[in-house]
């Protein structure tokens, strides 16, 4: 005998279902974000880590901690109330939206990279033919632009945005932007290959004086990112992390703590030259800080490339290999 | 044992339903859900709800672990026998300003680039 409970739940599973993936397919939020450049630009910098968003159950608590850290202004994003957009010096660099934990504890805010490609199909494209997955499906903002969410095939998270604005120029990042992105993950030499599939990415083994694996990836003859093995004695997911320039390490470490944040990595010396740390904000997600020497001297080598990196369209590829989003 | 008549039809609107769902989810692509133990959701106007797996001591770098950019080009990279680049280092203010390169300016960045024709 059928029992019609499970009739019913049949029914109430099949609604809901239904209902989960029309919302997942909404072209068009409701909410406006700026455009990542203003006036807009014809740069592209494909493989550029242009935006990050933080999603996180407290919205005032993390404005207050990032503008005492670093000085950040906010403004809400038009058409949620939910959502500030950080600014320095009146330019966007980053997206935070209150949302539920839903009390699953056994998650925690994070920071989202977001990183720019010419076309977000083929961004998907090459994810899944490269052992990444679709996370979220492909929004479109009026004025920011079409992006995604992966995993890649260790499974850290990271976002690719087509501006619709142009990418940032490739200058110094200023004391409280976004000046460095790694991930860190369990087989760097795979995520190294997917990385340059996806994005064109040249690879650099680094000289390291532990036994790990260390690889910066290169787009306009920039370094981009790094990727780093996992320490042994971390059980962390695999995970981006990206850090915001500071002045001095050791005083915004401290000022972290003061303003309910905690000490993740300690403030230690790093290959750049200068010292690095890692803070969580008082929700929990990890920042990087990171020192920068402001010196020309360790730049502007004349002859190092024609001025005008790649313009759209046009991206100079890395030997040997492909970008996805070129055609 | 058979289910009576409406049952049979409860059932049947269900398989429907169902399968409507399920071509919906062929249709957008990656679902839009959890695919690994990674939470991004859909949440209202805003489409990317990414919350980390947590409960994980973060840290244990030992000595030597080195997540930063290379800064003065000595590290060398094994395709291409030159060292790896460095960031963008031209400062925004006089450097070209929005809507150029951090190149502009007779610059580009190089103490990376020694050695290496650009691609």
């Amino acid at each position: 005998m059928m029992n019609k409970y499970l009739l019913g739940t049949l029914c109430t599973l099949a609604l809901v279902s239904t209902g989960i993936l029309s919302t997942s397919a909404a072209p068009a939020p409701g909410i406006e974000l700026p455009p990542l450049t203003q006036p807009p630009s014809t740069e592209a910098h494909p493989g550029k880590v242009i935006w990050a968003d933080l999603v996180t159950p407290d919205l005032k608590q993390a404005e207050d901690f990032y503008a005492g850290l670093f000085g950040w202004s906010f403004q809400p994003a038009e058409g949620d109330r939910n959502f500030a957009v950080a600014t320095v010096d009146g330019r966007p660099i980053a997206g935070i939206v209150q949302r539920s934990m839903s009390g699953d504890h056994k998650r925690q805010p994070a920071w989202l990279p977001f990183i720019a490609v010419r076309d977000v199909g083929a961004a998907q494209r090459s994810v899944k033919a490269n052992g990444g997955k679709v996370l979220s499906p492909q929004r479109d903002y009026p004025m920011r632009g079409r992006q995604e969410v992966f995993s890649d095939p260790d499974g850290a998270v990271f976002a690719v945005l087509a501006s619709s604005s142009g990418d940032p120029p490739d200058v110094l990042a200023e004391p409280g932007e976004w000046i460095w992105s790694s991930v860190l993950v369990k087989n760097p030499d795979r995520e190294a290959g997917f990385y340059r599939a996806l994005f064109g990415y040249e690879i650099f083994d680094q000289d390291s004086e532990d036994s790990r694996k260390h690889v910066i990836l290169a787009s306009d003859d920039y370094a981009r990112a790094g990727i780093h093995a996992l320490p042994d004695a971390s059980h962390r997911h695999p995970h981006w992390l990206n850090f915001v320039r500071v002045e001095d390490v050791g005083v915004a470490a401290a000022k972290a703590v003061h303003l309910g944040g905690k000490i993740l990595v300690d403030p230690r010396p790093d290959r750049q030259g200068g010292q690095i740390a890692v803070v969580a904000d008082p929700s929990g997600a990890p920042v990087g800080l990171m020192e920068w020497a402001d010196t020309a001297d360790q730049s502007d080598a004349p002859g190092a490339m024609a001025p005008g990196t790649p313009q759209v369209p046009g991206a100079t590829p890395t030997p040997g290999t492909q970008p996805a989003e070129s055609p | 044992m058979s289910a009576p008549a409406g049952c049979r039809m409860m059932l049947r609107i269900s398989a429907a339903a169902l399968l409507a769902a399920g071509l919906g989810a062929c249709a957008v692509e990656g679902g839009g859900y959890d695919r690994s133990n990674v939470g991004v959701g859909v949440g209202v106007g805003y489409g990317g709800d990414y919350y980390e797996p947590g409960g994980y001591e973060y840290g244990n770098w030992g000595p030597g672990y080195r997540v930063g950019p290379p800064c003065c080009g000595h590290d060398r990279g094994h395709d291409q026998g030159r060292p790896a680049p460095s960031i963008p280092s031209h400062p925004r203010a006089g450097g070209g300003g929005h809507g150029n390169s951090g190149h502009a300016g007779g610059g580009g960045h190089g103490g990376a680039d020694q050695g290496g024709g650009h691609h």
